[in-house]
């Protein structure tokens, strides 16, 4: 049995189990008595808050239970935020307003709170266009109200896939929806005048085919501002995440294999060398908006996780070492399973991390990144992506996100201009700071009954896509076989014949049309002609001036690849000098390209 | 019958966006559309050089990476110039495409964009409004590639209106192709054929595509021809998707033509002989034709057939020994290849179908083979360099004049040769 088999087992025994506890917490009296204690002792200590218009409110609202059985159940099935399982949340408190206890505010009656801002904002936002200087330019106004500066990094095409700017074919390409990095160069000016090595400040790469060779330019450019004592002190993910590339995302470089170990050297090196550094970004979020039902998103995900730790584990790198800097990204769209796909996608990774891998506390957490569905998203009436974007959020922080994006309106169209993200911003700021959804209390719309029951029918459904992944050899053979590829091709072309014939109701689209022949007037972000080919001239100067050193480079990196050693080092080196292209081809001559699935 | 509406599909350079691409694919296979589908991640380059090669009717683009304005121009451009415009170009890409960009892109040659929104439906009944009708005369063709394209479609189409598999008195009728054949851009010449068959999903189409890099590398200025064929019912669609995954065969020396079965059995389309004939008669190093996924009993590559030298790739999963005892194949493969060898079950099945392969010679022998022996190789055609895939390429190689030949395609005589003298 694979691991992946194990863990279906954990968490039908951990199910198990919590029916145990529940039994014996009705039948063994002493047992009994203990959690009601335990409950009430909770309960007496949660403090209160209270509304603007004055009404107390607890931090943390509880189901209104005093049967042992059902504490049990509670306890066990479902944790108290921030503890195991895990359901409810990963952390004691989210999104809350800082501490108002009603004795502090009866002494303040009548005054407003001085705000203590949250240590950190969950609001990050995906950007990158045209040239470093411009993405950059974007990252200020993003950050321009934020204490903490969490940059969250979109990369051009050419780069996505490894190439150069100057790389033939692809001019045309050069910054369009993303920003176009070539060298280690473009990458100094990409967070310039960022503090990297801040505690207050982290960057976020979406890129996994070439993500090792990204990842050591970004530490080759903090070096060079910051000095190498900067190196432990980095702070940020970066996506590598090659399974679901090659399930949904389309972007791996090189052979599978090959490219799990250039991921695995360099997730040895972070664990070592930057211990802040989140090296992997397990993503749901390109398998969902791909089209796949948000059941197979949350079971490739988790499956796809279970396989690296493996992965890691079996390289020996302790899982309570590595396993605190995975992270996980999820799609959150307007289907009913979004209500709680998170909630139960946490409960069984805790399970898995915690019973079939041994993982501590701090392995066990599913820390989620969420984005708001691009694919929900329509060109009809655009206008109305605001209203569906209010609605998913909703969704990803009833799911206790422990960060999230929410698209702008006019994501069908083109990269967002600054008018509608500063509008999708605002949703996140409405519905965290203006409205009293989720600043008061924590679990304030966790636990409906609807919830619970979509709960326990996605945890099953989640189940047997492991066992189908298992009964195919584990998740390295299902996706050489081309099992979840052609799964998510089936559920999207379910899904546009769904919209087409008229049974997935699109307001807009196929009903209350009123508006959808009405061209819309939105600003487009296009890369002018002047930018793309300064980018190829700057990538020209880069060249020549190192082209001697990058040759040296480039040789000592292969010889290192065919022997089989951690590559990363010699990487490091090469991002000083190479530009990503090179780098690239040359790893190519080496192990190969990779041979797209269709 | 008229032959079904031939299409080619890509997502272009630097863009992996494909779930549109996909549904689209699927919905013209259903209403009797053959999609070639190039995959995602596309050159301008490699979009036109297998339009021509497959000589389709028209080049669906799907773009949402931006450029498109500039991608969907070049395209349009390249056909131009490679006297190829009687194939047309549309597409879409979603809210990225604005009616502004869709105007210019039609200025600039583009048939038709379509917008996010339109239904599945309109596109098919564009696809069969426009790309439907026979084609027009055809013009003169400007490249070896796009004369020989132009001929494969002669005879699938002519098969396609009632043409039986030539029998002697049938092949009287097109000997009137014969004069143009002698005033065209080949080079005549005999090439080597070579057969790969075996299950679907044993590691064909990656195979092929790992020896055509080996040849291309050995050979700087050697030609292939591929043959690839993918299954589909008469009058229905199918996706012939083998480009998307060969990476190394998308290039200048290389022709490829993906074809459907439309409907036979075994393992290769009616017209499959008769294209096969024309190929290896011209300046083609090798020939190399890849059947659909074959059964047990399947046995496309006839005895004396048009084929030097077949191979059969197995994977290690067949099963049984019984089960091997019943593939009809084993018995006529030059040469086995135990593909997937990186996988568990690899020495058990090398060493049966070793067991399985001596008890041939004798049988071999009666067949007038001389019972000289079949090779077995085992080989992983998904590793880069795979070692057992370089002593295939070797094999084949040394083929050419040496021990594998066959005495049969020794005296075989070029297409329009046999056609004469019956
Ligand atoms: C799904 C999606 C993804 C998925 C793709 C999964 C996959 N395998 O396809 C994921 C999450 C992986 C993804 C990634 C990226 N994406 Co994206 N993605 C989208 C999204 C949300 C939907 C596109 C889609 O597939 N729609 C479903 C199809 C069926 O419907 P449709 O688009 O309306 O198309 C209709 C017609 O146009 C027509 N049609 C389309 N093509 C063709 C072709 C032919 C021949 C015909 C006849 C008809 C036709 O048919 C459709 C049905 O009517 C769009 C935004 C949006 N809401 O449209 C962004 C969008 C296209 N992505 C964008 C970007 C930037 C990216 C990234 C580069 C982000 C990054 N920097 O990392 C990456 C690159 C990925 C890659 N490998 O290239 C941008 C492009 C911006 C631009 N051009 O200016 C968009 C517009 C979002 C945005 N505003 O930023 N993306
Ligand atoms: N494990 C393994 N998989 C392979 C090997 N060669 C090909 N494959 C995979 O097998 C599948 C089918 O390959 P393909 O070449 O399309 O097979 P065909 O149907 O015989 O043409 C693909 O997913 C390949 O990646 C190999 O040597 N080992
Ligand atoms: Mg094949």
């Amino acid at each position: 049995m694979s691991k992946l088999g194990q863990v279906v087992e954990a968490v039908e025994n951990y199910d198990k189990f919590v029916l145990d506890q529940v039994k014996r917490a009705r039948t063994d009296e002493k047992f009994g008595r203990e959690l009601l204690g335990r409950w009430n002792d909770i309960k007496a200590k949660i403090p209160v808050t209270r509304t603007p218009t004055g009404l107390p409110l607890p931090r943390l609202a509880l189901p209104e239970i005093d049967e042992p059985g059902e504490i049990a159940r509670y306890f066990f099935g479902e944790g108290l935020p921030g503890e195991f399982p895990y359901l409810s949340a990963a952390y004691r408190e989210m999104y809350l307003e800082p501490v108002r206890e009603i004795e502090s505010f009866e002494k303040n009656a009548g005054t407003i709170d001085k705000k203590i801002p949250q240590a950190e904002e969950p609001t990050r936002l995906f950007s990158g266009l045209m040239l470093a200087e411009d993405t950059n330019e974007r990252f200020h106004y993003l950050t321009r109200h934020q204490r903490t500066h969490r940059l969250s990094t979109a990369f051009d095409g050419p780069t996505l896939y490894g190439i150069d700017s100057d790389a033939d074919g692809v001019f045309g390409k050069i910054g369009e929806g993303g920003v176009a990095i070539d060298t280690v160069e473009d990458m100094m000016q990409l967070y310039d005048g960022f503090d990297l090595g801040s505690p207050n400040f982290s960057a976020s790469m979406t890129i996994s085919g070439p993500a090792p060779i990204i990842m050591a330019m970004y530490i080759a450019a903090a070096k060079r501002r910051f000095g190498p004592k900067v190196v432990p002190k980095l702070r940020g993910t970066i996506q590598a995440d090659i399974f679901k590339e090659v399930q949904a995302q389309n972007e791996t470089i090189f052979p599978i294999e090959p490219s799990l170990r250039f991921l695995t050297d360099m997730v040895e090196f972070t664990t070592h060398e930057m211990p802040r550094w989140y090296p992997i970004s397990i993503s749901g979020y390109h398998i969902g908006e791909a089209g796949s039902t948000p059941v197979q998103q949350a079971a490739y995900t988790l499956s796809n996780g279970f396989a690296y730790v493996e992965m890691f584990a079996g390289l020996g790198i302790p899982v309570d070492q590595f396993g605190p800097r995975l992270s996980f990204f999820l799609d959150c769209g307007l289907d009913a399973e979004y209500i709680a796909l998170a909630r139960v996608s946490r409960r069984i990774w805790a399970i898995g991390m915690r019973d079939v891998f041994g993982a501590g506390p701090k392995a066990q957490l599913y820390k989620l990144h969420t984005q708001t569905s691009g694919r929900s998203l329509i060109a009809a009436e655009f206008k109305n992506n605001l209203t569906r974007t209010a609605a998913e959020l909703v969704l990803a922080y009833v799911n206790a996100t422990n960060s999230c994006h929410s698209n702008s309106a006019d994501e069908p169209f083109t990269t967002p201009s600054e008018e509608w993200i500063r509008l999708a911003a605002h949703g996140q700021a409405i519905l965290l700071e203006e409205s009293g959804i989720f600043k008061h209390t924590m679990n304030m719309l966790s636990g409906s009954p609807g919830m619970k029951a979509v709960e326990r029918a996605v945890e099953a459904a989640i189940l047997d896509e492991f066992r189908e992944i298992e009964r195919l050899g584990g998740v390295l053979a299902a996706v050489e076989e081309r099992y979840q590829r052609s799964q998510i091709q089936n559920a999207s072309h379910r899904y546009e014949q769904q919209i087409y014939d008229g049974t997935r109701p699109i307001i807009g689209l196929n009903r209350y049309r009123d508006g959808a022949d009405e061209i819309p007037d939105v600003k487009l972000a296009r890369t002018p002609r002047s930018k793309q080919q300064l980018q190829v001239d700057r990538l020209a100067k880069f060249k020549k001036k190192n082209a001697e050193k990058a040759k040296r480079a480039l040789d000592k990196l292969a010889g290192a690849v065919e022997r089989g050693e951690n590559c990363f080092p010699t990487l490091l080196e090469a991002a000083e000098v190479c530009s990503l292209g090179q780098i690239t081809g040359r790893l190519q001559e080496v192990v190969g390209r990779f041979r797209p699935m269709v | 019958m008229a032959s079904p509406i031939r299409i080619l599909t890509a997502v272009p350079i630097c863009d992996g966006h494909d779930s549109a691409i996909n549904t689209i694919n699927l919905e013209f296979i259903r209403h009797g559309i053959e999609v070639i589908y190039l995959g995602y991640h596309r050159s301008v380059t490699d979009i036109v050089r297998a339009a021509i090669q497959e000589d389709v009717r028209a080049i669906g683009i799907s773009s949402y990476n931006g450029g498109h304005i500039e991608f969907f121009a070049e395209v349009v451009n390249l056909l131009r110039k490679k006297g190829a415009d009687d194939i047309k170009v549309f597409g879409g890409g979603g809210g990225t495409i604005t009616h502004d960009d869709a105007a210019i892109m039609k200025r600039k040659g583009v048939e038709e964009v379509f917008f996010a929104g339109t239904s599945l439906e309109e596109m098919v009944k564009f696809v069969h409004e426009h790309y439907g009708k026979p084609r027009a005369k055809r013009t003169r063709p400007k490249s070896a590639d796009q004369e020989l394209a132009h001929k494969l479609t002669e005879i699938e189409d002519s098969y396609a209106a009632g043409r039986k598999r030539p029998t002697p008195n049938a092949q009287r009728r097109t000997s009137k192709s014969k004069k143009r054949h002698q005033t065209s851009n080949f080079k005549h010449q005999t090439s080597r054929v070579i057969g790969f068959t075996g299950p679907g999903g044993a590691g064909k189409t990656t195979l092929i595509d790992e020896l055509v890099l080996r040849f291309l590398n050995r050979n700087p200025k050697g030609k292939i021809a591929i043959l690839s064929h993918d299954p589909s019912v008469v009058g229905e669609g199918a996706l012939l998707g083998d480009r998307a995954t060969m990476i190394n065969s998308q290039d200048d020396r290389v022709f490829m033509r993906s074809m459907a079965t439309r409907g036979q059995a075994g393992g290769l389309s009616p017209a499959t002989h008769d294209c096969l004939a024309l190929l290896a008669q011209l300046n083609f190093d090798n020939v190399i034709i890849e059947t659909v996924g074959t059964g047990q009993e399947a046995m496309p590559f006839q005895k004396n057939g048009i084929v030097d030298l077949t191979v059969l790739v197995m994977n290690p999963d067949y099963g049984s020994r019984l089960q091997l005892q019943k593939i009809v194949m084993l018995d006529l493969a030059d040469i086995v290849v135990v593909n997937k060898s990186d996988l568990q079950r690899a020495r058990t099945a090398h060493t049966e179908i070793e067991q399985r392969l001596e008890q041939n010679r004798p049988v071999r022998r009666s067949f007038g083979e001389g019972g000289r022996k079949q090779q077995l190789i085992d080989t992983v055609a998904k590793r880069h360099r795979d070692p057992g895939v370089d002593r295939l390429f070797e094999l084949i190689s040394s083929g050419r004049d040496g021990a594998l030949r066959r005495p049969a395609a020794a005296a075989r005589r070029p297409y329009q040769q046999k056609r004469r003298k019956k």
